[in-house]
């Protein structure tokens, strides 16, 4: 920590004393039902903990309501996820630790640390701490100098995924049914006899929320047919503590988004530090979306509260016995899962013009005893295509960013920030720039309060398995510029774009090659690098994805690095750590 | 009218009630959009000087096209208390129609110092008569005039600006766009839309007593355009430095002495430098946020009548006509559905093996590119959410919380143009969203709101997650009439949804360095009943 760093504490730590913190920090909560209207689980089966197959639409017909049209099979699942909104530091690349103004991950922790998505099934966001969490948990390095147990020592033995902060709730352990002979399954947690109904301990939220910031945000991803609650819960900035900020969550790009939950604080309401405020959506039409906070923009976008998500297609639960083709005319019976060019204009993805072309479904049912999420859809698409032509073995969201050190400064100053003059000189994918952007494994940051917290989580190293596809979902939320990105090697396949397949309204694919994309900040698109030509793509070559901008090959003062990494042809690739071997 | 960055400076207390007042201050009419200009075939134009009322208070020097004497007509014809001064930014928007031969006579008033000036209309033939040589085509130097004439051969959007040293006099707001109307307009638009229900829209339109301010019921000669509003926004940023060295050179004695009235000789124009090029006015339609979402034709602004202030009705087919001008592009973000991008620089763009079926992307941010023009069809109808976003009740006693919904072949209430529900999502009706909700509204969804005293309200938050005044009277009581923000930003007659529309370099919506300002609007969706007003 440097010494400028060090002052700034003191000054702060001095402002909290004077100041007190609020006295509201039990607003706290988080939301997570196991059972609702569109997903019923009346016995508490855990019906809701698993994707089943996608067979047909769960409304057909011109349905009169939702009681009377919901005559087909329950699709998707219910997810969940808790963020932080807060504050944090993260490591540029020529080792410069920079303030942000952050999200973190407050669910998922483990899964966040391998780089996977924060969202969670209920079955597994609904889970008790099994020990006293330690503020920088589940990074490691200050385990040694922390004495507090039990402690946990290192993420190889930290596999929790469940909701910082839950804890049965005490006033439910005075609900008569909790206490007679045979208690509701409501009411049994292990060996507690007391409900999870979203109750937290908000000392556990504060010491794993704080200084916890990440960039980019922690991932999420949900599948078609999901209903997804995200809760956010705002423990402050503890650098800043003369801004009493809110932060929201934006889903950029959700198609008929309401304007309660959109995020905008000028449209709807915005949640105050100490307290949560659970996002509530119906998963959108499948593809490649991002997420912000919408307060003051240009400044809480460049400090970094930027992050991912993206939505998977029904595609990929059709079973063998399914041509995609047959999947998608199925959809076609259910008004909302719909694309009908006649009578939509903003639909995309209409039954392609050539027809069934025999492509088979390969959904295989997960196991609903699993204690995580697995990844059971072998058959990965990227939008319901019907012919299969976004087809991908390993997916990777990559997300372009831009920081200004100056701006980030000023930012952790109690002093005015210019917007006119903003320059970014860390050019970012996925938080990093090159070497680190091909640094496996999470990065971390010593911050503020003295601990090790993981910063960067996802890196952006790029393993294809040899005569397999990847697909890129590139998204770009930078506030200055526009930002291009060119392959050296191997063609860009751009398949989707905003968020939707390319495909005309008479069904013909308008899918493109190229070697570079542009993005503007609020942009997206998805890429497929296609390696089935082994004659050309062997094992063990490396590619790379850089910027032909060439100033923005460069780490602020170092002329070297910036918007690039690497990509790896592998004998085969994990799917889930997406380890190259 | 003064924005100030209050957040840095000011304690949070004085913060919010000095926010909401001037607000309430910045908002004191409703003001809605439509795409006004002046209709022709024959323009007299001028090019002119003028100052530029910008929200940090400051006033910019700036060159403009308007009209040289009364324009033929305005249009549409519905908005009233029109003008057009002299001098205005964007200049005169051109509404012609296909076909037509359009004449555009151009004056130059511009100081004489300033040198010649020009009008280029790309994506027609035009022929120039009059004026002098130039490099792109015959300009009219200082006090003189230049002729262009050309055939309005399609429809579609366009831009117009100056061809004589672009870099300076586009800069300094020589631009504006052109409107070409489809001469022939297809049946199934005459008819009105929707289709799965023919002239229903219109229905409810007269129905709660809203006039029609379109220029036309489609884009192009094509069915798949038919739409029932449209707005048109005009991209550009101004470099104060710019301006204020122009402003410094045409007032400079020994330049006004070398370039007298009807001189034509070489050297006559500004030597402003253009680069570095550091903007700090971000504007649509000439006008930064909170302006741009004030009246069209405002008298506060006697050089930037054209406004941004998007209203619609759940449903309805929503023409965006959208132009890059200045020299930078900037990704316009449209919150709450995707774009179909019908048409660039007035080409429609239609499938390869299909003519009847459109091609162009969907796009949630679409960039804009200068000089460039591209028209997309947005709606917003709420299909999808798993909850009725007109909070309907079936056990409450109150009528208008026991509508029914009766879908159409997409799903959509569209057989009862005269209900406040009109094109609700059928498939959502009466699906409660909140498990245990305040007032008249379903109980048994999936969500728990947050505690009202651990959150902040914003200025168009119309206090409850529902769209229009019934739902949200009863979901938050009798005593409603005023926001919970105290703003009056999105009234209680109305409480639409607000989505924000602006640049997504963020960093544009901001002026001069505060926030906010900039390329920022917020676009509202009205529950039917609500009657929107584009008039002025």
């Amino acid at each position: 920590m440097s010494r400028r760093i060090a002052g700034t504490i003191l000054g702060l730590l001095a402002l909290i004393c004077v100041a007190g913190l609020p006295a509201t920090a039990q607003s706290f909560r988080v939301q997570c039902p196991t059972s609702t209207i569109t997903h019923p689980d009346p016995g508490n089966k855990g019906v809701n903990n698993l994707e089943p197959a996608y067979t047909g639409p769960t409304y057909t017909g011109q349905s009169t309501s939702y009681t009377t049209g919901n005559t087909g099979p329950v699709n998707g699942a219910i997810k969940c996820q808790q963020i932080s909104g807060g504050d944090g530091y993260s490591t540029m690349a020529d080792g410069t630790q920079t303030f942000m103004f952050s999200f973190g991950p407050l669910s998922g922790l483990a899964d966040m640390a391998a780089g996977l998505p924060g969202t969670q099934f209920p079955n597994v966001f609904n889970t008790v701490a099994p020990v006293t969490l330690q503020p920088g948990d589940p990074a490691t390095t200050d385990a040694p100098v922390n004495t507090v147990l039990p402690h946990v020592p290192n993420l190889g033995s930290f596999s929790w995924n469940g909701a910082v902060g839950l804890e049965p709730d005490p006033n439910l352990a005075d609900d008569p049914a909790c206490s007679s002979a045979t208690p509701p399954s409501y009411c049994t947690v292990g060996s507690a006899n007391y409900a999870l109904d979203g109750h937290v301990d908000p000392r556990q939220i504060m010491d794993i929320g704080v200084m916890n910031g990440n960039i980019p945000a922690p991932l999420m991803a949900i599948d078609e047919d999901d209903e997804y609650f995200l809760t956010l819960s705002n423990v402050g900035m503890i650098m800043r503590p003369d801004l009493f900020e809110q932060h929201t969550v934006h889903f950029h790009g959700y198609p008929n988004a309401s304007s309660f939950y959109d995020g905008v604080p000028d449209a709807s309401i915005a949640i105050n530090i100490g307290g949560s405020f659970t996002y509530y959506y119906l998963a959108p039409d499948a593809g490649t979306y991002f997420w912000h906070c919408h307060i003051t923009p240009p400044e809480h976008l460049q400090m970094g509260m930027v992050g991912q998500i993206y939505v998977r297609p029904r595609q990929n639960r059709i079973p063998s016995s399914l041509t995609l083709y047959q999947g998608l005319s199925a959809q076609q019976a259910d008004l909302r899962t719909a694309c009908k060019s006649a009578n939509d204009i903003l639909c995309s993805n209409p039954l392609p013009h050539g027809g069934d072309n025999g492509t088979a479904g390969g959904f295989v049912a997960s196991n609903a005893t699993a204690t995580t999420p697995t990844d059971p859809q072998t058959k990965k698409f990227a939008y319901n295509d019907g012919d299969g032509s976004t087809y991908y073995d390993v997916e990777y969201p990559l997300q372009i960013h831009g920081f200004d050190p100056n701006f980030h400064f000023v930012g952790m100053t109690f002093n005015p920030e210019a917007f006119v003059d903003m320059k970014d000189k860390y050019f970012l994918l996925n938080g990093r720039s090159y070497p680190d952007t091909v640094a496996t494994g999470p990065l971390n940051t010593e911050t503020a309060d003295g601990r090790t917290h993981f910063s960067q989580p996802l890196p952006a190293i790029i393993n294809i398995p040899a005569g397999g596809k990847a697909l890129l979902r590139i998204s770009d939320l930078d506030v200055t510029e526009y930002q291009t990105l060119a392959s050296l090697g191997i063609p860009m396949h751009v398949v989707g774009y905003n968020a939707k397949l390319l495909r005309d309204q008479a069904g013909y694919n308008t899918d493109y090659y190229t070697n570079s994309i542009t993005l503007a900040g609020g942009e997206s698109l998805d890429v497929i690098l296609d390696t089935s030509n082994t004659g050309i793509y062997q094992t063990g070559q490396v590619f790379y994805l850089y910027t032909p901008q060439l100033d923005h090959l460069s780490n602020d003062a170092e002329n070297f690095g910036g918007l690039m990494t690497e990509v790896h042809i592998c004998n085969s690739v994990d799917p889930k750590t997406k380890a190259c071997s | 009218m003064r924005q100030v960055n209050l957040k840095n400076n000011i304690p949070m207390t004085w913060l919010l009630p000095v926010a909401m007042l001037a607000l309430v201050l910045l908002l004191p009419m409703r003001a809605h959009a439509a795409a006004p200009g002046i209709t022709g075939p024959t323009f007299n134009l001028t090019a002119q000087t003028a100052q530029l009322n910008e929200p940090d208070g400051s006033s910019v020097y700036a060159w403009g096209y308007g009209c040289n004497g009364a324009p033929s007509g305005y249009s549409p014809a519905a908005i009233t208390n029109t003008f057009c001064n002299s001098m205005q930014v964007p200049g005169p928007t051109l509404i012609v129609t296909e076909g037509q031969t359009v004449t555009v006579n151009l004056l130059n008033g511009l100081p004489t110092s300033a040198g010649n000036t020009s009008i280029l209309f790309p994506g027609f033939q035009v022929a120039a008569q009059g004026g002098v040589t130039g490099l792109l085509t015959q300009e009219a130097a200082p006090g003189g005039t230049v002729s262009y004439s050309f055939t309005a051969t399609s429809p579609g959007t366009r831009s117009y600006y100056s061809g004589t040293q672009g870099d300076l006099q586009v800069e300094m707001g020589l631009f504006g766009a052109i409107i070409v109307l489809p001469a022939n307009v297809p049946a199934a638009c005459s008819a009105g839309l929707p289709l799965a229900n023919p002239g229903a829209n219109k229905t409810a339109r007269s129905t709660w007593g809203e006039t029609d301010f379109r220029l036309s019921p489609s884009a192009y000669d094509h069915d798949k355009t038919c739409y029932d509003r449209e707005y048109l926004f005009q991209f550009s940023e101004m470099d104060a430095n710019i301006h204020n060295q122009a402003y410094a050179q045409v007032n400079d004695p020994a330049r006004i002495a070398a370039c007298q009235v009807g001189a034509t000789a070489p050297g006559c124009s500004l030597q402003v430098p253009t680069e570095p090029y550091h903007p700090s006015y971000f504007m649509i339609n000439g006008r930064s946020m909170p302006d741009d979402m004030d009246p069209n034709y405002g008298l506060e602004y006697p050089h930037q009548p054209y406004n941004g202030d998007p209203h619609m009705h759940p449903g309805e087919m929503v023409l965006l006509r959208v132009i890059g001008q200045g020299r930078w592009q900037h990704p316009f973000h449209e919150h709450a559905n995707h774009v179909r991008i019908l048409a660039r620089d007035g080409n429609l763009i239609l499938s390869q093996g299909d003519p009847e079926s459109l091609a162009g992307r969907l796009e949630f941010t679409t960039t804009t590119t200068p000089g460039q023009a591209f028209d997309g069809i947005f709606y917003f109808t709420g299909r999808g959410l798993n909850w009725d976003m007109y909070a309907h009740n079936p056990s409450s006693k109150d009528p208008n919380a026991v509508l029914s919904c009766t879908p159409d072949a997409n799903g959509y209430n569209t057989g009862a143009p005269a209900a406040i529900n009109y094109f609700e999502w059928c498939q959502d009706h009466n699906k409660p969203l909140q498990v245990a909700p305040f007032g008249d509204v379903a109980a048994g969804g999936p969500i728990t709101l947050p505690d009202p005293d651990i959150f902040t309200n914003g200025n168009w938050y119309s206090g409850s997650p529902y769209l229009g005044t019934d739902a949200t009277t009863r979901a938050t009581g009798p005593n409603s009439t005023f926001l919970p923000s105290n703003s009056q930003a999105n009234p209680g007659n109305e409480r639409g949804w607000a989505f924000m529309w602006h640049s997504h370099n963020e960093r544009e919506i901001t002026t001069n360095n505060l926030f906010p300002g900039g390329m920022f609007m917020m676009m509202l969706v009205d529950s039917r009943e609500f009657v929107i007003d584009e008039q002025n």
